[in-house]
């Protein structure tokens, strides 16, 4: 009793900052959709004036920018088919179809319900699992996170990909790319082409701009814009009823917010995993406990909820390895862990008892946050949704000369703008070849990580690769890695025995 | 799985341009194993656990397509992958236009270089239609993006002269 009673005086404490989060929640969200400006670099931009505010305003200023930069990197995914980040990933899947049918608006409707609604779910859900949740970590050594994150790239190849092999061959290469740089150990320099640039590995703004903007943009080059005549119509004499319509069709799936989020709370804890993976995860999960997975790509609310919803889950999941035991579970909430050390707050077990109200206050701002998201997102999905109705030939030149900026921000050299061209025609021939561009980029994303994990696995045993099948955890995960790589082609057998069983029967 | 069947009139598919990506990837595996021939372990050994795995998918790739064309399912063709439309289109001259962008931001900065960009690209989609407002759109941009990249976020983006006078203005 004497919990909720606090939890309630935080929350309205949390909600008197209505005027830093109501703004911080619009700037966290251009800064998501827009690629290379991440809610981390954004923080680290206005440093200067989070260190000089006051603690428990410079933490609900860094919480509202970091969850609605979730919600905005959404926004481009659906409308254009670039996602502003990694995590918007498996948005476009079904988003990006509905915009093109001229539903742009109610994608966007779902997507702001799915996102808020899932993030709000899995902040209150984190609060009171904090101390169960907290031990996930514990349980994923070096050897388990090697199979969550091939697990990773086979969920994509399977998802992403119309034939898996070629959706493999993707998510290997892009291991391959982003293990590019120096070894962890001896620094030896390893597939740089001799560029001192690439020698701290390849980086991922870069990736995604080319991967995503600039293949996106040379593809559409040769239509008249991105919804048909028809469609344009449709939306030009657009009323509020599509947002209403989008807000009903999320609603009355709020089950499959529920679990898909909780998907994205679940690996938002497994330190590295991240949303780019749990949004595949999730959008994967749901195909397959869908009663209509065929209408999955081609413009299917489900299909975007899922990613959606699990994204946003992320968000309260990165933070409790950071609450609990003081480990930044990504790249704002290492931030966050130095303002407040600033601060002198310090994370970790006895965050709780020296400092509940910055604890507790952590989560109670976030459900502040996502409640103020949707009431200054909805409202705003009608006119958003016109960016579809800007002819291409205007359009395409915007996304190439702006994204090729936002690929130079974060480090500041030319020789990533050249990156993201390079990127962008292995983009585009991967698009017109059919194998597809998300793929590449997760294995980029991973590629690093991987190997930091594989080199310790092998450290540990002194070398015996069978290390790999050491744990009992680890092999559980290897075989449903088997599984979901199998399930397709097995359920698409079932399938089609089952409907030639129904045929013979009539 | 794949998709081999034959078109409607029975004519085999272009397959070659899937081939263009793994063939790639076997190169670049293969250029990344000699520069680590003679690296220490610890730079080797994460390296050819991917690469491996990743030439033996090529490799089943490449043999189930062989059979494609063996059994006359496919053939080497390139399909529409380059086409006279690229060129019709403008994407050929736009990308010509984006290495240039590239080059030439850092001498003549943002403002000027994206303009101009901007100017020419959106003149080439549009076939040169109304100029005026081609130029007004792409000067309209030019502001916001300075606005939003060099006075909203304090970005470091790429200096000319057009940054250097307004920092004297301002």
């Amino acid at each position: 009793m004497g919990e909720i009673a606090t939890f309630g005086h935080l929350f309205l404490e949390s909600l008197s900052y209505w005027w830093v989060i109501i703004p911080s929640v619009l700037l966290g969200m251009v800064v998501g959709a827009l690629p290379g400006f991440s809610a981390a670099n954004t923080i680290i931009v206005l440093l200067p004036l989070t260190l000089a505010m006051p603690v428990e305003v410079g933490l609900i200023f860094m919480i509202a920018i970091y969850c609605s930069s979730h919600m905005g990197a959404g926004i481009p995914a659906i409308l254009v088919n670039i996602p502003g980040t990694a995590g918007a990933a498996a948005t476009p899947l079904d988003g990006y179809p509905m915009a093109k049918q001229g539903r742009g608006q109610q994608a966007l409707a779902i997507s702001f319900i799915a996102s808020c609604l899932g993030g709000l779910l899995t902040t209150v859900m984190a609060l009171f699992a904090m101390p169960l949740l907290g031990q996930v970590g514990y349980y994923m050594h070096s050897v388990e996170l090697i199979v969550v994150m091939l697990f990773g790239i086979s969920l994509i190849a399977t998802i992403a990909a119309g034939d898996t092999l070629k959706g493999l061959i993707a998510g290997f290469l892009g291991l391959m790319i982003g293990a590019i740089g120096s070894d962890y150990v001896y620094a030896t320099p390893r597939a740089t082409f001799g560029f001192l640039e690439l020698y701290d590995g390849v980086p991922v703004i870069p990736v995604l701009v080319g991967l995503f903007a600039v293949s996106e943009a040379f593809l559409i080059m040769d239509q008249t814009s991105i919804v048909s005549e028809e469609n344009q119509a449709t939306i030009r004499h657009g009323t509020w009823a599509a947002t209403f319509e989008g807000m009903h069709i999320a609603l009355t799936r709020w089950w499959h917010i529920v679990w898909t989020s909780i998907i994205g709370l679940v690996v938002g804890v497994i330190p590295g995993a991240g949303a780019s993976i749990a949004c595949f995860v999730a959008y994967q999960q749901s195909r397959s406990f869908s009663k209509t997975p065929e209408l999955y790509t081609t413009g299917h609310p489900e299909g975007l909820i899922a990613p959606e919803a699990a994204n946003n889950g992320v968000t309260s999941g990165t933070l409790v390895p950071l609450l609990t035991l003081g480990i930044p579970g990504g790249e704002t909430a290492a931030i966050m862990l130095i303002v407040l050390q600033y601060h002198g707050v310090n994370f970790g077990p006895t965050l709780f008892q020296l400092h509940p109200e910055i604890g507790y206050g952590v989560f109670t701002a976030m459900t502040v946050t996502y409640l103020m998201m949707l009431a200054t997102a909805l409202p705003i999905a009608r006119y958003m949704s016109h960016v579809t109705m800007v002819p291409i030939a205007y359009l395409a030149p915007l996304i190439v000369s702006f994204t090729l900026l936002g690929a130079f921000v974060p480090r500041q050299y030319m020789f990533d703008m050249g990156l993201a061209v390079i990127f962008g025609v292995i983009g585009y021939l991967a698009r017109k070849t059919g194998y597809h561009v998300a793929a590449i980029l997760i294995g980029v994303i991973l590629g690093p990580l991987l190997e930091q994990y594989f080199l310790r696995a092998l450290k540990e045993s002194n070398g015996d690769i069978m290390v790999l099948f050491s744990s009992t955890l680890g092999n559980v995960l290897w075989v449903a890695l088997i599984i979901s790589l199998l399930m397709p082609t097995l359920l698409a057998k079932w399938r089609a025995d089952t409907a030639g069983v129904a045929l013979a029967g009539k | 799985m794949a998709d081999h069947t034959p078109s409607r009139d029975g004519e085999p598919q272009p397959i070659g341009a899937q081939l263009i990506i793994p063939i790639a990837a076997i190169i670049f595996t293969l250029y990344y194993f000699w520069t680590i021939v003679d690296a220490p372990w610890t730079a080797q050994v994460s390296a050819f656990f991917v690469g491996c795995i990743l030439l033996i998918l090529c490799a089943i790739f490449l043999v189930r397509q062989a059979l494609a064309v063996r059994h006359g399912r496919a053939n080497l063709g390139i399909g529409d992958l380059v086409t006279h439309a690229d060129v019709r289109s403008g994407r050929l001259a736009i990308f010509v236009l984006t290495v240039l962008y590239i080059v030439v931001i850092q001498w003549t900065g943002f403002a000027i270089t994206t303009f101009v960009f901007l100017f020419l690209s959106i003149a080439i989609l549009t076939r040169g239609h109304r100029l005026g407002l081609v130029g007004l759109v792409s000067f309209c941009m030019v502001i916001a993006g300075y606005l939003l990249f060099i006075v909203a976020f304090d970005v470091r983006i790429p200096h000319g002269p057009f940054e250097v006078l307004m920092q004297k203005v301002f």
